[in-house]
């Protein structure tokens, strides 16, 4: 089952490809993207549908977590869009 | 202020001393303004080896190295140093140069895109954009390097960056918050564990030393009174020749480390993160333990084993909360009779020099006060198995990365960090070929490093794997060709000699000790020796392959 993975990224050069090259190094498909964000706001929001190819979602979540230009991650809950999970 | 100027300034407020690089057209403008900053720039002869060697560095001052390099195959070359010290989590801040901005992404002379080639190995990078963002810059990549779980920081700087004035204030660097204290019920949960624990294993890994708990671990392993194996990068957390210590655990570990491991009913993961090296096939690893995980990176907690309790956060500060003394007499003394039943031999036949045995007495002479640092290969292994280390800063090896030609930068970054302790490189005939140029750096400033050459005519740890897993059918290890690695050193102003029989083990053992300046001591040791035991690829560490002397 896929999840989706709401990233809130500080709007650095580099930010949004290291996030996304993560989640497929690690192991997982990026099966869609979506970004937002206002265009002067110093951060924007990027949610990641990902596919597992067994590894668990949470750490991955983790990894995420402690890139640095990574500001907060969640995963969205099942059937609960908007719904995060502490990881 | 000039962009380099900043630069140069901000380094030296952060207390930095010494840097390893090797100039080049587009960071010429760091290279003169290093002229007049009062840093000390050691010369390299290849940027691979400025990497290794400020790796080096600051594994042993515990301070972040830096290496320098120019852009296009200057910062290729420095690729990896940089993923070295990603997998070994060394801090470690690499400046590049780079084109001037507007030729960037033209595909100009010696442009190459290192930010995009180094995202997977670093913790952070960086291109420089605006003059006025280089102080911030510099301060927040030293920050990153050394907090948390250190690794390596790049910065991109194009060389009108370096070269242009600073317009304007910039963004000041705010530094992070540090890890957070323990969670206290997961401290409970955990030492309640220990407490009732029957046969308990303490499994050590790098994030000890690098995290400098080693005081909080030793305390911690002395009162609980429970056994410790460790990993390559775990070695001396609590001195190898403890007798709580198993050994290291493994594919080349010792059979009482991993017999423990498969026996124990806890585990207590200190700074580890269940490397396939260690662990052998996962599924079989330690099959009847719960895991207690303790790690500075909330990151490795579940990843490869399910943690009963997960302790994230500073070692030391869980370490101190965690210890207890558990009743394990019988099990204690279970394990030291597999360690003695178990115990290395060294009555070699012959007349030749068993490496093990002169590696052996090498670092009991030194009462394991030398820096030993290694390239990759059987001696490697041989090192990690036979040498007295007594801290873990004093045993620089390349574990995660696992890169040929690491050992002699490293020995010079460690020699110029702790210029008084002796740096001794333990080196193979195929490794020693990948940075043998910085003979030439020891030779211009006259460090006093130590090579000590194993010299088997092969490459012999894949000549052991073709031998045992491959049929015996020798693909492209045959080094008999080698040049005579003492006229080599000689050549480069650096004294050698050559020993190849067991009556001139002391005689070699009190040169690399007491002789005045660099030396290479060139050991021929026989072509056939494996490293024992073996645990072979897909096994569990239950089962372990034994040759001779073992």
């Amino acid at each position: 089952m896929n999840r989706t993975i709401e990233v809130s990224l500080s709007r650095a050069e580099g930010a949004i490809v290291r996030t996304l090259g993560l989640i497929e190094r690690r192991g997982f498909v990026v099966e869609s993207v979506a970004t937002r964000g206002e265009p002067q706001a110093e951060s924007l929001i990027l949610s990641v549908e990902v596919a597992s190819r067994g590894r668990p979602y949470d750490v991955l979540v983790r990894q995420i977590q402690r890139l640095f230009d990574v500001r907060h991650a969640f995963l969205i809950e099942p059937q609960s869009a908007g719904k995060r999970l502490a990881c | 202020l000039k962009g380099a100027d900043a630069l140069l300034e901000a380094l030296r407020e952060r207390g930095v001393e010494v840097v390893f690089g090797y100039p080049g057209g587009a960071i010429m403008p760091l290279y003169d303004a290093l002229l007049d900053s009062g840093i000390r720039h050691v010369l390299m002869r290849h940027e691979q080896a400025a990497a290794f060697a400020a790796d080096g560095y600051a594994r042993v001052s515990g301070r972040p190295g830096v290496c320098i390099a120019t852009s296009g195959p200057g910062a290729t070359n420095l690729v990896t140093g940089i993923a070295n010290a990603f997998l070994d989590s060394v801090p470690l801040v690499a400046i590049t140069g780079q084109v001037a901005t507007p030729l960037m992404g033209t595909d100009a002379f010696q442009e190459v895109d290192i930010f995009g080639i180094t995202l997977p190995i670093v913790k952070h990078s960086y291109i420089v954009r605006h003059v006025e963002e280089l102080p911030r810059i510099v301060h927040e990549a030293w920050d990153i390097a050394g907090s948390g779980r250190p690794g390596p920081v790049l910065i991109d700087l194009p060389k009108n960056m370096a070269a242009g004035e600073a317009h304007g204030a910039a963004r000041v660097h705010e530094p992070r918050p540090g890890p957070a204290p323990p969670d206290e019920a997961a401290l409970a949960r955990a030492a309640a564990m220990i407490g009732l624990a029957e046969r308990p294993v303490i499994y050590a890994g790098g994030g000890i030393g690098i995290g400098r708990a080693i005081h909080a671990f030793r305390g911690f392993v002395a009162e609980s009174g429970i056994p410790v194996v460790s990993t390559l990068k775990g070695l001396g957390s609590v001195p190898t020749d403890d007798p709580l210590f198993l050994g290291m655990l493994g594919m080349h570990g010792t059979r009482a480390a991993n017999n423990a491991v498969q026996q124990s009913d806890l585990l207590i993961a200190v700074g580890a993160r269940f490397d396939d090296r260690a662990t052998g096939r996962l599924e079989g690893f330690a099959p009847g333990a719960k895991v207690v995980h303790l790690d500075v990176d909330p990151a490795e907690i579940d990843k490869l084993r399910r943690a009963d309790v997960a302790l994230p956060g500073d070692l030391a500060a869980s370490l101190a909360a965690l210890v207890q003394r558990p009743r394990i007499g019988t099990w204690r003394r279970h394990c030291q009779r597999m360690k003695s039943e178990h115990a290395w031999r060294y009555d070699a036949p012959g007349d030749g020099i068993y490496a093990p045995e002169l590696l052996r007495r090498l670092s009991v002479a030194a009462d394991g006060e030398a820096t030993l640092t290694c390239d990759v290969g059987q001696h490697q292994m041989w090192v990690a198995q036979h040498c007295l280390i007594r801290r873990p800063e004093r045993h620089l090896s390349s574990g995660g990365l696992g890169a040929m030609g690491y050992g002699l930068p490293a020995a010079i970054g460690a020699q110029i960090a702790d210029p008084r302790r002796t740096a001794i490189n333990v080196s193979g005939d195929g490794s020693i070929m990948f940075n043998i140029q910085e003979l030439a750096t020891l030779r211009r400033y006259g460090l006093p490093v130590k090579i000590l050459l194993l010299d088997n005519r092969s490459l012999g740890m894949v000549r052991q794997w073709q031998e045992l897993f491959f049929d015996r059918r020798f693909s492209e290890v045959d080094l008999s060709d080698n040049p005579d690695f003492a006229v080599v050193a000689r050549s480069f102003g650096i004294d050698a000699m050559t020993v190849e029989n067991a009556s001139q083990i002391d005689g070699a053992v009190d040169a690399l000790l007491h002789h005045a300046g660099p030396l290479l001591v060139h050991c021929r040791i026989d072509p056939a020796a494996n490293v024992w035991p073996l645990v072979p690829p897909g096994h569990t560490n239950a089962t372990m392959l034994e040759g001779s002397l073992q």
